[in-house]
């Protein structure tokens, strides 16, 4: 088709299209009456329809595979997220010990329990947690070690002894009664120490 | 509804869930959480204004975090922070500028049963000296049942003399031993304490550090 014709055609389907449609004034007013009687539809504000009616489409793949893509950047920004002290929280285990800061000092803690199934060195320098440094029995005896980097100071701690038992150190300093019912020992970490 | 907002709903979703996978990863690590809101918010604000006020915040946090690994009931910790922020002020305002630590020692010192005019003898000191040792010392005897006047006596005086940490540690070591032998606390440190050696006051005219 050429298009010449097609702005006939067009033309013709145009006027036919404009031309007015005689109706019955009665039926008219029947008709209005009926949408006066209907209630006003409730109007979204501005910030909904941006939000609920966007101005463009994706494909249900496309869209899918973004999401995921979201959600990956949000699990792993939520990972390195940092509490309102600054410290980083998600850490990996021992990473103090992965990047030992030039003044800290490494520090041997060693404890006697024969009959324990599992040992933890807690304190101030893991925030008191019994599953970040777990201490290492040694072959055939009853004690337990282990060697973590500490910065320079005054540090409380304690040993879990299976998941539970808090001791203090008896080869250490006591610190004073905690408030808590439990004792804890102190180790003062002097530069090159 | 129509085609487009039916496109666009899983990418609706995955930003809502992108959204709440910060939060979630942090609420799961952090430990204050377990503590009740109106407990926790007692906390924070204390950890604030000690922050605010130049005290080592640290250690309020690391005792609220202790008080949540033995599962004290958050009333409880929230007292024992409030005391300790208490403490960490006294020793503050007794012994002037000196170091965090210093700071967190003197107030187990405190905390032990020492009175703050004890603490005012180690206001000033020579220039580099520190304290931390005679602190540590001084508190650990008190919590193992010697009179707080008399330990607080015999280590002002080791340190008026100049002991070091090397005195002050061996001082500790013989006392602990006699008691674990069954000596009387006092008697324990009385015994040792004439045993002691002291420095030669040679560095007395060194300036203060406070």
């Amino acid at each position: 088709m050429i298009d010449s014709e097609q702005h006939t055609y067009i033309d013709m389907i145009a006027r036919e299209a404009r031309r007015p449609v005689a109706t019955d004034r009665a039926a008219r007013e029947r008709i209005m009456t009926l949408v006066r009687s209907e209630p006003a539809p409730h109007r979204r504000s501005s910030v909904w329809a941006a939000i609920f009616q966007p101005r463009f489409s994706l494909s249900p793949a496309v869209s899918t595979l973004l999401a995921a893509g979201l959600v990956g950047i949000g699990v792993i920004a939520g990972a390195f997220a940092m509490n309102r002290d600054g410290h980083q929280v998600g850490q990996p285990r021992f990473a103090a010990a992965q990047r030992l800061p030039v003044s800290d000092t490494v520090v041997k803690f060693v404890f006697v329990a024969p009959q324990a199934e599992h040992v933890s060195l807690v304190g101030d320098f893991n925030g008191w947690d019994a599953s970040k440094t777990p201490m290492v029995r040694s072959e055939h005896s009853g004690l337990w070690t282990v060697t973590l980097p500490l910065p320079e100071g005054r540090h409380l701690y304690a040993f879990v002894v299976d998941g539970n038992s808090w001791s203090a150190d008896p080869n250490a300093p006591f610190a004073p009664d905690d408030g808590f019912g439990h004792a804890n020992s102190v180790r003062i970490v002097n530069r090159g120490s | 509804m129509k085609r487009s907002s039916l496109r666009s709903l899983p990418l609706r979703a995955g930003a809502l869930l992108c959204l709440a996978a910060v939060p979630a990863v942090a609420q799961e690590t952090d430990p204050f959480n377990k503590l009740d809101p109106n407990n926790r918010f007692s906390i924070e604000l204390m950890i604030d204004s000690a922050r605010n006020a130049g005290l080592p915040s640290d250690a309020l946090r690391s005792l609220a975090l202790e008080g949540i690994a033995l599962k004290i009931d958050g009333k409880r910790i929230v007292d024992r922070v409030r005391r300790e922020f208490t403490l960490l002020r006294t020793a503050r305002t007794t012994l002037g500028p000196v170091s965090d630590e210093e700071v967190k020692a003197a107030a187990a010192v405190l905390n032990s049963g020492a009175k703050p005019a004890q603490l005012a003898a180690f206001k000033t000191r020579e220039q580099g000296r520190s304290d931390l040792q005679a602190f540590t010392i001084w508190a650990d005897l008190i919590t193992r049942g010697v009179p707080s006047e008399e330990a607080s006596s015999a280590i002002s005086k080791l340190w008026e003399d100049g002991a070091d940490d090397a005195i002050f540690y061996g001082l500790w070591k013989s006392v602990q031993t006699d008691i674990s032998q069954g000596l009387n606390p006092g008697a324990a440190l009385q015994n040792r304490i004439r045993e002691t050696p002291v420095r030669t006051p040679q560095s007395k005219g060194a300036p203060p550090e406070g």
